[in-house]
């Protein structure tokens, strides 16, 4: 196997810890809201998948635990957000800091157990297509679930009524009201899914690939998504994109390394982030405006 | 593809009225502001407040200690130990100053949540200066040196969104977020290589400021002149924004820009500066950090002090007197934590949880909150 | 500094906060055996007993370098009960240890363990300004001179990882090992050599690959470092991290075989687990607090740099137990080795060594002080990689 393939195993694997957050952040600032306790919401899920996982001896049902943690977070943002109309920004870190609390507190029994971790799992016949098959098709199941939440989300969004009613949640929650729709529900649905799926971006983590806890294991992967998404300009398959990016950069320090070269490789680790910045810079010039206005609204009401 | 910001066109005047910024109302029950308040709002922020004090109660009991007992330990740490007074105030020094950073720009409208790394470039920018001349020049002028070169750096990379937001739209929480991670890869490039301490053996840090550069100690063994400095921004932030044409301007702009444009305030120029004079708060505040109290840049030393004032600033109201306030009582809790390790075995992230709970209150009590969808 | 002798009303305070944990019903059900209130220990200073702090820079359950100092305190608790342990873990390398140790005394600590490497600067900085309080620093390197009140120590931890890179040799198929290590600092240099050293003693064409993760514990990059070794065609994964269970799962997924860094893990990978070095503080710990205890540390070995060793007896860091692959002639030959160590006139580093650009390190015959192999700069011939160079 050479470097180029391992960077990009690498990066699929560890991208899907970036990307399937990234997708539950996408549902939530299509609503118009956005969570910066993302972070935190992985954290629980990466616990509490860990804890379940250990405790039942099924990494699957790790994975649903650490859905509903992370979902469990997303609703207190939710109730924050949505209900009390608090500040987002502030709202998001919040729920960080109490993730990061509650996990440490009792995670710390959890520290040096062992997880018997989700299985790999090489799809029949794709997985033998040369080169491209190890890359995409020979991983953990949860690696599957991104590919398909991918698709999912692009079909729910600009294909069905609900995804429609999702993206007018964002734009113009008046509009869905006076069609009879609910956008107070829509949004606490929409954050507290997101947060679910930032819980199995976690669980991905703790149970899917590192098969391990750790205080504070995320490092920070959480706000990569909701930059992701910003990356992305709030369409899946860019999103896919980003994800699979800061993935393959991870990896690539690696992997460079291991071919026995060394580098200083905190201005890669930068260069996601500027690529970021260049993005909205180069499209606000063009006066785009693809935020959700909602959204474009939480932010710039954020005082 | 991005997140533009049309307010200035599109604000409803009505919703901030420039004249007054509504406090919060957990800031009044915190007593961080006098006045009268109702009796039935009194009484959900009470309620409110003692769910968020149940939890953590909740908290400390399922891990097998007594909440008065914790409650206690957490104020001696914090406040009664010896030298406790000292490393709280010590702590306080870069949350102060980043959270002034948040609280400045919001005055404007602007979210500001880019602490972290206004105080990373400040501590980066005193740090090479202050290597470079230290050994040089007599101390007060590397202080200078270095204050200058923190506080411009900061009000750069505040800058930066400051621009991007008044020419492009590019909405300034993003843009300040992303540049948090930006700034810190530029520091962990820094002395992981080019600036890397050769007497470290090998870890990554850069040289340590020379001793004629290092902030002089005022009091005890800790407290050094960081700490007046901090006092008089603090107060000049309060100047600033109470006393001065520019700081009514950016309250006329905050609450209603276009209203502030019709009486022909440079609207934009306000927006950029308020970003511009925030970072360099918070650009002061990084090299305060450095030359007082860690003297040399590590990957670890201003972990999370951005985003803690931030909610500071939330905290505070974006008002400067209480957003002093509430930095120092979230850096006593900071603090209250070796209690808590020490007398409990509690893992010291507990408060963490107590931290993000005190928000809670205000967060969802605040009278102005975005308005109903 | 005032401080430095509490006061009148510091006691009051103390008292006062000793009465109101009794009236709480002050009995701490902590799992912390060495749980205290402040009060209880402020009255506990007046006593010959002694308080004794130990900060932790990672989790004191992470099966490495830090439940090791975690471990080694609770030695010292159990074996002196008159011992009053003091824990602080997940502390990081800024002020903010200052500020624990500060706490630390005010909780009547008379001895403070700072046991990271990072700490050494708060540290020393700390013990000058309480000259009333003993610190130790766990890191082994010195710059300069010691207060009276100041010391480091450390083991020559390259002894026991060149045998466990005499495992990684004797087990390697594919003749690759790899190293995951943290920063590129003396000692990680020393034991990334002295592995490959012992490694070839039982394998001339045995290679070590390595990769860094630029932190002591961040486990999705312990994961992609492992899983680029592996796919390098590494079958042996070794690091030097401060919690090592991310590699080893790793390990154990390749079917490859690991040797553990600063803690015995073999719980987590009973069939991969060759050997790996273990840290055991307890008797330095013991040693430290006896000294500080009869007031005689000052001009002690501890007020100095100490480095424990097998030729001295004390090394800290030991050989650990086998797995249950290891072949008995392996395991004799292992142990022959650690026994020639243990005499004088033998180094891990005895010469000839070479750098891989084939420069000479030793000459044949040459036994390197450790100070000498402290400050080794090149990789061995046998390592593929380069260091980040400063």
């Amino acid at each position: 196997m050479n470097g180029v393939e391992q960077a990009l195993i690498g990066g699929v694997d560890g991208g899907t810890a970036i990307l399937i957050p990234a997708l539950g952040e996408l549902i939530g600032e299509r609503s118009g809201v956005v969570n910066l306790g993302t972070e935190g919401c992985m954290l629980a899920g990466a616990l509490a998948a860990f804890d379940a996982g250990t405790t039942t001896g099924s990494a699957w049902v790790g994975v649903l635990v650490g859905a509903a943690a992370g979902a469990s977070f997303g609703l207190l943002h939710a109730w924050m957000t949505v209900i009390r109309r608090a500040d987002q920004l502030a709202s998001g870190l919040v729920v960080w800091f109490l993730a990061l609390g509650v996990t440490s507190v009792f995670g710390v029994s959890y520290i040096n157990k062992s997880v018997v971790p989700l299985p790999t799992l090489a799809v029949p016949g794709l997985s033998r297509i040369p080169w491209a098959g190890p890359i995409l098709f020979k991983h953990d199941a949860l690696v599957y679930l991104g590919y398909l939440l991918v698709a999912l989300v692009w079909v729910v969004l600009y294909r069905t009524r609900i995804g429609l009613t999702l993206r007018a949640t964002g734009e113009r929650p008046e509009v869905v009201t006076a069609t009879g729709g609910h956008p107070v529900r829509i949004q606490i649905l929409a954050v507290t899914l997101g947060a679910a799926l930032a819980g199995i971006g976690g669980a991905q983590l703790s149970v899917g690939y590192v098969d391990n806890w750790f205080n504070d294991m995320t490092s920070g992967y959480g706000f990569v998504a909701v930059a992701v998404v910003l990356f992305a300009a709030w369409r899946p398959a860019m999103v896919l994109l980003g994800a699979y990016l800061f993935g393959v950069a991870l990896a690539t320090a690696s992997v460079v390394q291991a071919h026995g070269v060394a580098i200083n490789q905190y201005l890669l680790d930068a260069l996601p982030y500027l690529v970021t910045l260049t993005a909205l810079v180069a499209v606000a010039r063009r006066g785009s405006r693809q935020a959700p206005e909602g959204l474009r609204r939480a932010l710039t009401h954020s005082v | 593809m991005t997140l533009t910001s049309d307010r200035t066109e599109t604000e409803t005047p009505a919703e901030n009225p420039p004249e007054t910024t509504p406090p919060a109302a957990g800031g009044r029950v915190l007593g961080l502001v006098g006045g009268t308040i109702g009796l039935r709002r009194l009484g959900v922020a009470l309620g409110v407040y003692l769910a968020c004090l149940a939890v953590f109660a909740l908290v400390v009991i399922s891990k097998g200690a007594d909440p008065l007992g914790v409650a206690n330990s957490m104020v001696h740490s914090a406040f009664l130990g010896t030298g406790s007074i000292q490393q709280l105030l010590l702590r306080s020094v870069p949350i102060v100053l980043a959270a002034l950073a948040v609280a400045i720009p919001a005055r404007a409208g602007l979210v500001n949540v880019g602490g972290e790394g206004q105080l990373i470039v400040g501590a980066v920018a005193a740090t090479g200066v202050g290597v470079a001349v230290g050994h040089a020049v007599p101390g007060p002028l590397s202080w200078l040196l270095m204050a200058l070169a923190g506080a411009a750096a900061g009000g750069l990379w505040a800058g930066i969104s400051g621009i991007l937001r008044t020419s492009l739209g590019a909405n300034e929480a993003v843009t300040t977020l992303l540049l948090n991670f930006v700034a810190n890869d530029l520091m962990l490039y820094l002395i992981y290589q080019p600036w890397k301490d050769p007497n470290s053996s090998g870890q990554p840090q850069s040289r340590p400021l020379a001793a004629q550069a290092q902030l002089p100690y005022i009091l005890g063994h800790w407290l050094n002149l960081a700490m007046i400095v901090t006092g008089v921004a603090a107060v000049g932030a309060l100047l600033l924004l109470k006393r001065t044409g520019w700081g009514f301007g950016l309250r006329v702009v905050g609450g209603n820009p276009e209203g502030g444009r019709r009486a022909g305030l440079p609207v934009n120029r306000l927006l950029l500066s308020s970003m511009v004079v925030g970072g360099a708060f918070a650009g002061l505040g990084g090299m305060l950090n450095l030359a007082g109290t860690e003297f040399q840049l590590r990957p670890d030393i201003t972990l999370t002090f951005g985003y803690v004032a931030f909610l500071a600033s939330w905290l505070g109201r974006h008002d400067p007197v209480k957003v002093v306030a509430a930095s120092i009582l979230f850096s006593a809790i900071a603090l209250g934590g070796n209690g808590l390790q020490l007398g409990y075995g509690l893992d010291g992230s507990v408060v963490d949880i107590l931290l993000g709970l005190i928000v809670v209150a205000p967060l969802v009590l605040a009278k102005n909150r975005r308005k109903a969808i | 500094m005032t401080h430095l002798r509490p006061g009148g009303r510091r006691r009051l305070l103390a008292a006062a906060s000793g009465a109101l944990a009794l009236l709480a019903g002050g009995t701490t059900l902590s799992a912390c055996s060495s749980s205290s209130t402040s009060g209880a220990a402020s009255a506990g200073a007046s006593t010959p007993a002694i308080t004794v702090g130990f900060i932790m820079v990672g989790s004191r359950s992470d099966e490495g370098y830090n439940q090791a100092v975690y471990d080694g305190s609770q030695a010292v608790a159990k074996k002196d009960p008159s011992v009053k342990v003091l824990t602080a873990d997940n502390i990081p390398e800024n002020n903010s240890v200052v500020q624990t140790m500060q706490s630390m005394v005010n909780a009547g600590a008379k001895l403070i363990f700072a046991s990271s490497y990072g700490y050494f600067s708060y540290a020393e900085a700390f013990a000058k300004a309480n000259p009333n309080v003993v610190v130790v620093h766990q890191g082994g390197f010195l710059t300069g001179t010691f207060p009276p009140n100041f010391g480091t120590y450390w083991g020559q931890a390259f002894e026991p990882v060149s045998l466990g890179g005499m495992a990684a040799g004797a087990a390697t198929v594919s003749g690759k090992l790899g190293f995951v290590y943290a920063f590129p600092i003396s000692q990680s240099i020393a034991n990334i050599d002295a592995f490959e050293l012992g490694a070839q003693q039982m394998n001339p064409a045995a290679t070590t690959y390595l990769v860094n993760t630029s932190s002591w514990c961040d486990p999705l990059k312990q994961k992609e470092a492992a899983s680029a070794l592996l796919s390098q065609g590494v079958d042996v994964l070794t690091q030097h991290q401060d919690c090592q269970a991310t590699v080893i799962e790793a390990a154990k997924a390749a079917n490859a075989k690991v040797v553990g860094y600063h803690y015995d893990a073999e719980a987590l990978d009973p069939a991969g687990w060759l050997t790996g070095s273990a840290w055991d503080w307890s008797s330095v710990y013991e040693n430290i607090v006896g000294t500080v205890q009869s007031g005689k540390f000052t001009g002690s070995v501890y007020n100095a740099n100490w480095v424990g060793s097998f030729a001295t007896g004390d090394n800290p860091l030991t050989l650990a137990p086998f797995g249950s692959s290891v072949s008995s002639d392996t395991q004799t030959k292992i142990l022959a080795a650690e026994a020639l160590l243990k005499e004088p006139g033998h180094s891990v580093f005895a010469g000839p060594v070479t750098c891989q650009d084939g420069t000479v390190l030793y000459a044949a015959g040459v036994i390197p002080t450790y100070d000498q192999i402290n400050s080794i700069k090149c990789l061995v011939k046998g390592v593929v990689g380069t260091l980040p160079q400063s």
